[in-house]
Parts: structure tokens; C-alpha cells; sequence
């Protein structure tokens, strides 16, 4: 996606444009896992909705699998999870998928086949002929997911998978995720849990207010600022500890400390606890986690685009 | 050839949601009061007996289908684009357009289904009540499914460009509008001010309910030329065409938001 913009008009009797999406850019590239992160109202449900043409962009353009959206081509190859997805509450899940898969052009032998075979992926096979109005939040998560998949897509995209779901669906969720991550599928997810996030994603992108403020490897980006060394170390006394590192932080673990070392006095450091009979257990590059990352970077008044360029 | 397989589709899984959202229901209260009326002529036996069966049974039979063909054009089709059902559809090679006229197909077939049910149960009464089936009956049958469907139109075009509250009003007052629109023509006899050539375009604008009604030339055994028939045939079939076509260009530009 290339400088989307996106306005929805809102008011009734004088329409004002919103803009939502200011010129987005973002890149997924193929066999990757790729998360969309932001908080609510960033405008990830709004991209993905440009992306599979439920919405028109203003401005802007955008490929799908190297093709532009007009074109009807891509979408057999492609799977999209609606957020919180409605569907048809009269039907069963079984149904549901069968109807999908005729869409798809399907014959009736191979639709049933992908139905029960995509039920039993997502462990709705015994809830497989209940009618969907019965159904609870996270069955219908399910089965959005299985009617995704229906196609045997080669990009999938889920708007918020997670959501609604427990604990069992999640981990069911980020299992299948990983399993078409693993058959060479790209996926292209938007959340705002950021766990699943650094569970699951090669890349991620932030966005913001409708621009993406930091994109890439999710190592690139929480390595990016690392000036300070984790080190554990065990066998000292409290006084030991305040001699060795006067202004350093330090957390006392029971038998251990941990300690935050700038990069550059690591060895200083490391010599000192050993001619203090302190032994050294590990010296770990504080990474920061992809919350505090986050926290930060959508903290106002930050600076925005630092992560651009 | 895959976009016909497609409309196909919606079609069918269409006539099912009517199914199982028990539209037809509606066939259960006519077949109360064909029971009740038969029975009821049964015993009083007056000679004009017949005619007021059928006409009583081809009334009910329009007055039915028109509320069932507003209530699913408007609801059916309004509910669909407010919920959120089309998200994962249209993200399927489902063209837009396919897809509005396979929801029409399969509506459309609902109607018919219902109008076939209703003139079973009619002549089942007349039959019941030893009269001769008279299969001259079912051309006005056919005049009133016509009708059902440029009303069904109506309700597409509507639920595709406002909401549903203002779809059931608009097409409500299109429908009842044109049933009298002998009215709006004479209008400017009436009141004074009002330009003939509105009223005019007016009349022509409006679906012409009254060509297609056959019902008491039927019953009282006048002639119905079948060169009339084909005629107004032409006409719903051109008015229908045309009003879902309008409905395809609102549905097309639609923002799914
Ligand atoms: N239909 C709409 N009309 C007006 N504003 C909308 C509409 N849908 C979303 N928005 C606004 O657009 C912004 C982005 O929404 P969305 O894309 O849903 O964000 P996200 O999925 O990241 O939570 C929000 O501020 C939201 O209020
Ligand atoms: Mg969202």
C-alpha cells in the first residue's frame, strides 16, 4: 500500500470528511507472519478493509499479491477475517462453509470435504451442525477463521483473530497461525495485544493515527536502542552489591540480583564481582519488550516518524 | 459461467434464509381464511358464491404477497448490508453485482413459491366446495406475481440507498402511490397549480399496478387477451429491470464501513 488516505464522512446534515488513514504505507512481504499493531481507532480494521475492497480509498494505491485491487483474480486467493465477524445467524457452520465454498466455485463433493476437514481445524466439529445464531463469541471467531480458509488461501487476513476468544481459543489460533506460517502462506493480522504480537510476527508494523510510525523485524525494532546489559549475579551480600555498583538499579531476587549495566562498563563490572567471590550467572542485551516499545512510541507528544526513513 | 454458478448460489442460500426465517408463514393465515371462507359460502349457498370465493381469494392472495414482497425486499436486503453478514462474502470472488441479483433471484423465487402455495389453496376451496376448476384464474394470478416483483424491486432499490426505516416508508408509499396513480393523474383536474407534466411524469414514473390487474375481469369472465398479457410482461420486466439496475450502481458504490 502505497500513500493511502481514508476520510469516512460523518454528521448528518452538514457532512464533514473524518480522515482516518493520512497516507499509509506498508509492505507485507510473502511467507511472513506481519502484524498490524495499534491501538483502538488507529485505523488497522479501516486498512484491511481498503485492502479487501469493502472500502473505497480516497486516495492512494494498493496491490494485493501483485495485483490491483480492481482485479477479481486475487481474491481466490485470498482469505479475510472480518473484526467480530457476523455471519449468516440461520445457517449451521457446516453450512456456513459449504456456502463459501460454492462461492468459490467448489463442487459439492469438495466443499463438504474442506468443511469438515477445516471444522476439525478449528475444533468445531462437534458444534458443526448447531445453527450459527445459537452460537457463542468465540465459535463464531472459529468458524470466520475456518470460512477464511476455505479456499486454501495464499495470504490471510484477520482483523483482531484473537479477539473474544479464551484461553484455548487463543493458543488454537496462534497454533494455526504458525501452521500456515509454516505451508509457506503470508498472514497479515491487526491486534492490539501485543503478546500475541511478539509470539507470533516476523515483522511488524505500528501504526498511529492513520500513519505507520515504525515498521520491520520485530527484533530490529525492540533491539534498536540497547545500551544496557542484564546481569545476574548470585553469592553477594547487600553491602557487596553496593560497593560493586553504587548508582546502578539493582533488585534484589532472593539468592540472586539483577543488575542494569550501561553497555560500556559491563566488564568493569564483571570484574568486580568476581574478586568479590560473586559468581556471574548470565549478561543478556536488555531488549525491551514489545510493550514498553509501545507504550513509548504512542506515548503523546512523542515525536512522530522517529522510526521513519 | 462461474458468475452465473454464483448468483445461483446466493439465490438458493437466499430461498433458504426465507425458509428458515419462516417468511412463508403468512401461507398458514391464507389458508385460515380460504378454510374459513369456503366453509362459511358452504352453508350460506348463494349463487354469487363462486365469484365472491375468488375474489376474495385472489385479493387476499395480492395483499399477502405485497406485504411479504416489502417485507423481505426491505428486511432481507436492509439487514444484510446493516449487520455486517457481507463482510466476509464480498471478500470472496462474489461480485457485487452478482450477488444483488442473486438476493432479487432468490427473493423473487420466494414469491413465487408463496403465490404457487396460494393458488393451490385456492382452488383446492373451489374444489372442495364442488365448483369447476376455472384456469382462467391463473392469469390473474400471474398479474398479481408480476406486480410482486417490480414491488420487490422497489424494496431492493430502497434498502440499497437509505436505511431500513426509510426503505419500508419509501416503498410503502411507492407501492400504495401506484396502486392509485389514475389519482395523481387527474390531480391537476383537482387542485390547481400543480403542472400537468408533473403529474404526468409522475404517472409514468410510478409502477403501474392497475395494468397488471386482472382480478375482476377474471372473475366476472371477461376476456383477457393474451397480446395484453404479453404486454404488460414487457412492462414489468423492463420497470423491474430497470430499478435494479439503479440498485446495482447505488449497491456498487457502497462503502461497506
Ligand atoms: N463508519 C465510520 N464512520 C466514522 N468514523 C469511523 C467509522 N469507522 C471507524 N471510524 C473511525 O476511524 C478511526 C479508525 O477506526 P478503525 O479502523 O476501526 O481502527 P482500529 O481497527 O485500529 O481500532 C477511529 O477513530 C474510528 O472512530
Ligand atoms: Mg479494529
Amino acid at each position: 500500500m502505497r500513500g493511502v488516505r481514508k476520510s469516512y464522512r460523518v454528521g448528518h446534515i452538514r457532512q464533514k470528511l473524518r480522515p482516518v488513514l493520512k497516507g499509509l504505507d506498508l509492505t507485507v512481504p510473502r511467507g511472513e507472519v506481519f502484524g498490524c499493531l495499534g491501538p483502538n481507532g488507529a485505523g488497522k480494521t479501516t486498512t484491511l478493509k481498503i485492502l479487501v475492497g469493502l472500502l473505497r480509498m480516497d486516495a492512494g494505491e494498493a496491490r494485493v499479491l501483485g495485483r490491483p485491487l480492481g482485479d477479481r483474480a486475487w481474491r481466490y486467493r485470498v482469505g479475510y477475517l472480518p473484526e467480530n465477524p457476523y455471519l449468516y445467524d440461520y445457517l449451521t457452520a457446516r453450512e456456513y462453509l459449504e456456502y463459501v465454498g460454492r462461492l468459490f466455485g467448489m463442487s459439492a463433493e469438495a466443499r463438504k470435504r474442506r468443511a469438515t476437514e477445516l471444522l476439525e481445524r478449528v475444533g468445531m466439529s462437534r458444534a458443526a451442525d448447531v445453527a450459527l445464531r445459537r452460537a457463542s463469541k468465540g465459535m463464531l471467531q472459529r468458524v470466520g477463521l475456518a470460512q477464511a480458509l476455505v479456499n486454501d488461501p495464499e495470504l490471510v487476513i484477520l482483523d483482531e483473530p484473537m479477539s473474544g476468544l479464551d484461553p484455548l481459543g487463543r493458543h488454537l489460533i496462534r497454533r494455526l497461525i504458525l501452521e500456515l506460517k509454516d505451508a509457506g502462506k503470508t498472514v497479515f493480522f491487526s491486534t492490539h495485544i501485543l503478546s500475541d504480537a511478539e509470539t507470533l510476527c516476523d515483522r511488524v508494523a505500528l501504526l498511529r493515527d492513520g500513519q505507520v510510525t515504525a515498521a520491520g523485524r520485530l527484533a530490529d525494532i525492540l533491539a534498536i536502542d540497547v545500551t544496557h546489559m542484564e546481569v545476574l549475579v548470585s553469592a553477594l551480600s547487600v553491602e557487596q552489591v553496593k560497593t560493586i555498583a553504587p548508582e546502578l538499579p539493582a533488585r534484589n531476587l532472593g539468592e540472586r540480583w539483577r543488575l542494569e549495566v550501561p553497555e560500556a562498563s559491563v566488564g568493569q563490572v564483571l570484574d568486580k564481582v568476581r574478586s568479590a567471590q560473586g559468581r556471574v550467572l548470565s549478561v543478556l542485551p536488555m531488549r525491551q519488550s514489545l510493550e514498553e516499545f509501545f507504550v513509548r512510541e504512542m506515548a503523546p507528544g512523542q515525536a512522530e516518524g522517529a522510526w521513519e526513513g | 459461467m462461474g458468475g452465473l454458478k454464483r448468483v445461483l448460489a446466493v439465490a438458493a442460500n437466499t430461498f433458504r434464509e426465507t425458509i428458515r426465517e419462516r417468511v412463508l408463514y403468512n401461507l398458514v393465515f391464507f389458508a385460515v381464511l380460504m378454510t374459513l371462507s369456503g366453509l362459511l359460502l358452504n352453508r350460506l349457498s348463494i349463487r354469487q358464491d363462486e365469484k365472491i370465493i375468488k375474489d376474495l381469494g385472489l385479493a387476499a392472495m395480492d395483499v399477502f404477497g405485497t406485504v411479504i414482497a416489502i417485507f423481505i425486499g426491505v428486511g432481507l436486503v436492509s439487514k444484510e448490508i446493516e449487520r455486517r453478514s457481507l463482510f466476509p462474502l464480498l471478500a470472496k470472488p462474489l461480485g457485487r453485482d452478482e450477488l444483488l441479483v442473486g438476493k432479487a433471484a432468490g427473493l423473487a423465487f420466494t414469491l413465487l413459491v408463496n403465490v404457487a402455495v396460494m393458488s393451490a389453496g385456492l382452488y383446492l376451496t373451489l374444489l372442495l366446495t364442488g365448483r369447476v376448476l376455472d384456469l382462467g384464474l391463473l392469469k390473474a394470478v400471474y398479474g398479481i406475481y408480476l406486480g410482486l416483483v417490480l414491488v420487490l424491486s422497489l424494496a431492493l432499490l430502497f434498502s440499497t440507498v437509505t436505511s431500513s426505516a426509510v426503505a419500508s416508508v419509501c416503498t410503502v408509499s411507492v407501492v400504495v402511490a401506484g396502486r392509485y396513480s389514475d389519482v395523481i393523474r387527474n390531480m391537476d383536474q383537482v387542485t390547481k397549480g400543480v403542472p400537468s407534466p408533473v403529474t404526468e411524469f409522475l404517472y409514468w414514473l410510478l409502477p403501474n399496478f392497475r395494468n397488471l390487474d386482472f382480478k375482476n375481469a377474471v372473475v366476472y369472465g371477461l376476456p383477457v387477451p393474451f397480446d395484453v398479457v404479453a404486454l404488460v410482461t414487457v412492462y414489468a420486466a423492463v420497470y423491474a429491470s430497470v430499478v435494479l439496475l439503479l440498485a446495482l450502481v447505488a449497491f456498487r458504490r457502497k462503502d461497506f464501513q
